[in-house]
């Protein structure tokens, strides 16, 4: 529609605010009365009104726990002592350590963990031979590190030493839990258990 | 409004951490730097907290927040027109593929490109309208910009998001 616009922006400007609810009504009427009057401004109406409900719809992220005054830091506590964290993320979880008793304790407790899984000794590769191949229980991933380490090596100890199956076949990596279990219970612990001979 | 009393620090980071994460998110698309700014918001709170009057104290927030956040790219050296994210680039202006299976998923990354894609001063009008949802005069209390200046870069910054975004059928 030609003629001359007394306004000083182009009345579509108002779009976006009639959408908001953020005119005046006679500002309001203006917007009426154009999309009324105009099929070009209705298309960029439609537009704008995409746009808005597709700002509105993004999903509300969740804000990490550990950023909140009771959070806590959980599995990047050993990331953090792994160094596997960004310089920011380093940063962050001590800023957090400091300030949070829960996590310095955790974080204590995981390095002593860590310090000790470290210093086992390492296993005789040339004694693999002997070990029989897994037959009574599935195949494990050896889940030492982390948070769960220790209580993860002191239940299993249990289970094998109060008697679990009484004919125990170790699968490698049943045997690297044995073993990290029993030589953090017992220093002395040799490095593997007596073979067992599960052949009919 | 103004508020009677000033919130702890504890009760900011409960009620408008999720909010200030968000913001920095989408002005940023990085989860790292939403995070970073979380904290030094939360820092400059509790360091402001006994210097705060009663007022607006949303406003006081978001003043904080916006100043945190421009200070931080500052401190980083780069413009606040951050550049995509790697994997995050769909295409934005071109015709949606036929199979639009995926169009709803697809749809806020399509967005949230397209966002960082915006100059900064519209992309944060854009976001504290429709993200964070404060009121225009809100915003204008928080960028320190006339209303008049916030309703126009709010459509223009629509408008943009428009050109650049393609829309299933």
């Amino acid at each position: 529609m030609a003629g001359v616009n007394p306004l000083s922006y182009r009345r579509e400007e108002l779009f976006s605010a009639f959408l908001d609810g953020e005119l005046t009504e006679k500002e309001a009427d203006l917007v009426v009365e154009l999309l009324e009057a105009d099929r070009e401004a209705n298309d960029e109406f439609r537009g704008i009104q995409q746009v808005r409900r597709a700002l509105r719809l993004l999903p509300e992220l969740e804000i990490p726990g550990w950023l909140l005054p009771d959070g806590h830091l959980g599995d990047r506590l050993s990331a953090y002592l792994d160094g596997e964290l960004s310089t920011a993320e380093q940063r962050r979880v001590s800023d957090h350590v400091v300030a949070c008793a829960d996590c310095r304790g955790e974080l204590h407790d995981l390095d002593r963990a860590r310090t000790a899984i470290r210093s086992l000794p390492n296993v005789d590769t040339g004694q693999l031979d002997r070990v029989p191949a897994p037959t009574a229980f599935p195949r494990r991933r050896v889940a030492v590190a982390g948070s769960i380490g220790i209580a993860a090596a002191a239940a299993l100890f249990f289970v094998l030493a109060l008697g679990g199956d009484p004919q125990p076949a170790f699968s490698l990596d049943d045997l690297g839990s044995h073993h990290i279990a029993r030589a953090s219970a017992e220093p002395g612990f040799a490095v593997f258990p007596p073979v067992v001979d599960s052949s009919p | 409004m103004a508020d009677e009393f000033a919130p702890s620090w504890e009760d900011v980071a409960h009620r408008y951490g999720r909010k200030i994460y968000n913001f920095a998110y989408r002005l940023t698309g990085n989860p790292d730097d939403a995070a970073d700014l979380v904290q030094e918001v939360l820092l400059r709170v509790r360091k402001g907290l006994s210097g705060y009057r009663p007022g607006s104290f949303e406003g006081w927030l978001w003043r904080i927040t916006r100043n945190a956040f421009l200070d931080g790219v500052r401190r980083q050296g780069r413009r606040p027109e951050s550049a995509l994210p790697e994997g995050d680039h769909h295409d934005l202006g071109s015709s949606p593929s036929p199979d639009e299976v995926l169009a709803s998923v697809r749809l806020s990354d399509d967005v949230q490109a397209a966002l960082l894609k915006l100059p900064y001063a519209f992309r944060e009008a854009v976001v504290l309208c429709d993200v964070v949802g404060l009121s225009y005069e809100e915003i204008a209390d928080a960028t320190d910009i006339p209303v008049g200046t916030v309703r126009s870069r709010i459509h223009r910054g629509r408008n943009m998001l428009r050109e650049l975004l393609t829309w299933p059928v």
